[in-house]
């Protein structure tokens, strides 16, 4: 940004006491409006993903549909960005060499002096502020602070957007690194544009010059004398021959377009210089699933069941265990199955809600003598332990 | 007492005594129609079970007439999804806790892995070798997940569920951020956060915003191992330096040279480990508060000046 404010055309009678300037210009409007958005865009969608252990962070994320999509979006926000440089620095040059503008926006000594100035002005020591030119320091440091911050940008998220590259050249920290940078250089700008620009541009004095263009005689009294004094004098802007201009265009627009194809071939290779990672899902463990022992074994081993030999035909010399192994599980004191326990020999002899299970000397009518002799009852007996049972009920069921 | 199936399988219809009064529910008392909840007569009605496994499918909703949260929980399992898709050999409840000799499934520690080795047999055998199996198999150590801490106990989970994939970290975070434990062990328990903090695991915590989809960016298990993790300094171990950059071509392919070190490997940057991260921090720790400080006390100043300007020039008139 280097040209200057143009007196606004009016009556020639406004010429004496011109009402307003023009400071910027449609392009430099549209090209700040643009850089604006992009600069949100990239703010918000940026720093969402480095604190993103907050609530906001995730709802932002939800609100666009996913990380994906913010990163998509950040990185579209990314490439205007490189675009409005491009042109920048084409219209910057346009500026200097064609049209042999003043460089205005460089940083010369007197902006230190300045700085010094305010200093003692807001400390009252100095009675007036200091008279500046068509940028002041104010504006000086927040344009160089966006360069500083736009390379910086570039240059790590170069860097992240393209790891494999940059680690064959580079140590991989500088990958984390950048990342950091990247980050904390975004905190610099969006709070260095909350408290800097927005106080200068708001907050001070509300500056209309980006909406309209035009700044007034006043505006220009207070903020850029030096400027105004230029003008008046009229030595505001260096005498530019129209063949001059004419010439020096021609040399210059041919030059910048090969400058700019290959700033655009540049940003092309940011965009697409590697494929960082695949897109499918990585393999996972290969190991199989379902593999059994085989045989599987069984949950449970195949029982045994081995009464203890019958000692003598009572229930203590034998039949007690006999019905201990083949009749408790279902039918004892806790359970009853069908009312029967045969667990004692007293709950035996009551029997369950067939009828008693043992009639001590009739065999015929003992429930359990029935039931065994149809045979298929889960805890079937033998035939010989069957027989036994028959032989202890015959001779009484004596208990010992 | 035994009786031949159908299929030519024989099924023993003794239950030993010895072994059901021993079992969770024989020492309780429990008798056997509360499970055998179709022996309501005599003679029992026909056993309509052509194959052993018939028998278990027919009885092993029963446990839900006691257990019925547990039951609903195993709703929610692959073992459940795979029987729902035809396969009658997905474990049952009776599978991993026994018919009549059901006893205490934590005792000893090492029964869960067993348990689920009689399926998982080769997973077992990658578990068994694995810094977590080992300690448990090997040395009776229980701080170290079974089976069971990872993929829950009734409503088991695993990689067939994207969620699972996605929410480990979470898992693996109850004990690896868990001060306590992991002081045992001189493990950092950092290594939670400054996976979230980087790249890998900032994405994958926005993901878990939106459940159900494959991430394919990496989760703990993806470097470090799924069943044979390896403590990192073990010459198998997958994030060993060694090893590192081939972890990482599997999503990197063309990644090469210095590309793994672009991982901080879970470390706090310093002058010692990953030193130009830390002077990053250094720099921007020193350069945003001189610039935002500059700028703060200019505002500052312009703005007194200008209220103390308007307010003599108020006297004046």
């Amino acid at each position: 940004m280097s040209n200057i404010a143009e007196p606004m055309n009016g009556s020639p009678k406004q010429a004496e006491t011109r009402k307003s300037y023009l400071r910027f210009s449609l392009s430099e409007r549209v090209e700040h409006w643009i850089f604006i958005s992009a600069f949100i865009v990239l703010g918000i969608t940026g720093l969402v993903q480095r604190y993103s252990e907050y609530d906001i962070s995730k709802w932002i994320v939800s609100a666009v549909g996913g990380v994906e999509n913010l990163r998509w979006i950040h990185h579209a926000a990314a490439i205007i960005t490189m675009l409005i440089v491009i042109y920048h620095i084409g219209a910057v040059g346009y500026r200097i060499y064609v049209q042999r503008a003043r460089l205005t926006m460089l940083p010369v000594l007197n902006d230190v002096v300045s700085v010094y100035h305010s200093a003692l002005y807001y400390l009252g020591i100095r009675k007036e502020p200091p008279q500046q030119g068509r940028y002041t320091f104010e504006e000086k440091v927040e344009y160089w602070a966006v360069v500083w911050g736009t390379v910086i940008m570039a240059v790590t998220g170069f860097m992240m957007w393209n790891p494999i590259a940059t680690t064959k050249i580079l140590p991989g920290q500088f990958i984390p690194a950048a990342k950091e940078a990247h980050g904390l250089e975004a905190v610099l700008a969006v709070l260095s544009i909350l408290i800097w620009h927005m106080y200068q541009v708001f907050v001070k004095h509300f500056n209309k010059a980006m909406y309209t263009g035009e700044i007034s005689e006043d505006e220009m009294l207070h903020i850029h004398p030096l400027e105004l004094a230029d003008i008046k004098a009229g030595t505001a802007k260096p005498p530019v021959t129209p063949e001059g201009k004419a010439k020096r265009r021609r040399i210059y627009l041919p030059i910048y377009a090969i400058a700019a194809a290959a700033m655009l071939v540049g940003v092309y290779f940011f965009i697409a210089f590697e494929e960082t990672a695949i897109e499918t899902i990585p393999p996972a463990e290969q190991a199989e699933v379902f593999v059994p022992f085989t045989p599987t074994p069984l949950p449970t081993p195949p029982p045994t069941p081995t009464p203890p030999p019958v000692t003598s035909l009572t229930w203590e010399g034998g039949m007690g265990a006999l019905m201990e192994a083949k009749c408790v599980a279902c039918h004892n004191s806790s359970s009853q199955l069908g009312g029967l326990d045969l667990s004692s020999y007293e709950s035996a002899l009551l029997g369950g809600n067939s009828g008693p299970a043992v009639i001590p000397g009739n065999p015929d009518d003992s429930t359990v003598i029935i039931v065994q002799s149809e045979g298929g009852h889960p805890g079937q007996f033998s035939d010989d332990e069957l027989a036994q049972l028959l032989e202890w009920i015959t001779d009484g069921a004596p208990q010992n | 007492m035994q009786t031949t199936l159908p299929s030519g399988e024989i099924l023993y219809l003794s239950v030993d005594p010895e072994v059901f009064g021993h079992s969770i529910h024989g020492e309780q008392g429990y008798a056997c129609i509360q499970c055998h909840t179709d022996i309501t007569e005599f003679p029992h009605r026909p056993l309509e079970a052509s194959t052993r496994r018939d028998v278990s499918l027919l009885y092993y909703q029963n446990c839900a007439r006691c257990h019925q949260d547990k039951y609903d929980a195993t709703l929610d399992s692959v073992h459940q999804q795979a029987l729902e898709n035809g396969n009658e050999e997905a474990a049952l409840c009776v599978d991993c806790h026994g018919y009549h000799d059901v006893t205490d499934p934590n005792e000893p520690r090492s029964k869960s892995p067993e348990t689920c080795e009689r399926c998982h047999s080769l997973i077992y055998a990658e578990y068994a070798e694995s810094v977590h199996g080992s300690a448990l198999l090997g040395e009776g150590n229980p701080d170290v997940p079974t089976c069971i801490d990872c993929h829950g106990v009734h409503n088991v989970s695993g990689p067939s569920n994207p969620d699972f994939h996605l929410f480990s970290p979470q898992i693996c975070a109850e004990c690896h951020a868990d001060e306590e434990l992991m002081g045992k062990y001189g493990i950092s328990t950092n290594v939670f956060d400054s996976y979230v903090s980087d790249f890998h695991g900032t994405t994958v915590i926005f993901e878990q915003q939106f459940p159900g989809q494959e991430t394919n960016k990496p989760v703990c298990i993806d470097c470090h191992g799924v069943h044979n993790m390896q403590k990192v300094d073990q010459a198998e171990s997958q994030v060993i330096q060694e090893n590192l950059l081939a972890t990482c071509q599997r999503c990197h392919p063309d990644a090469s040279g210095n590309f793994a070190d672009s991982w901080l490997g879970h470390y706090e940057p310093s002058l010692e480990n990953f030193p130009a991260v830390y002077l990053v921090d250094l720099f921007y720790s020193i350069f945003i508060p001189a610039v935002l400080g500059f700028m703060v006390l200019f505002v500052f100043g312009d703005a007194t000046r200008r209220l103390i300007n308007r307010r003599r020039e108020k006297k004046d008139e």
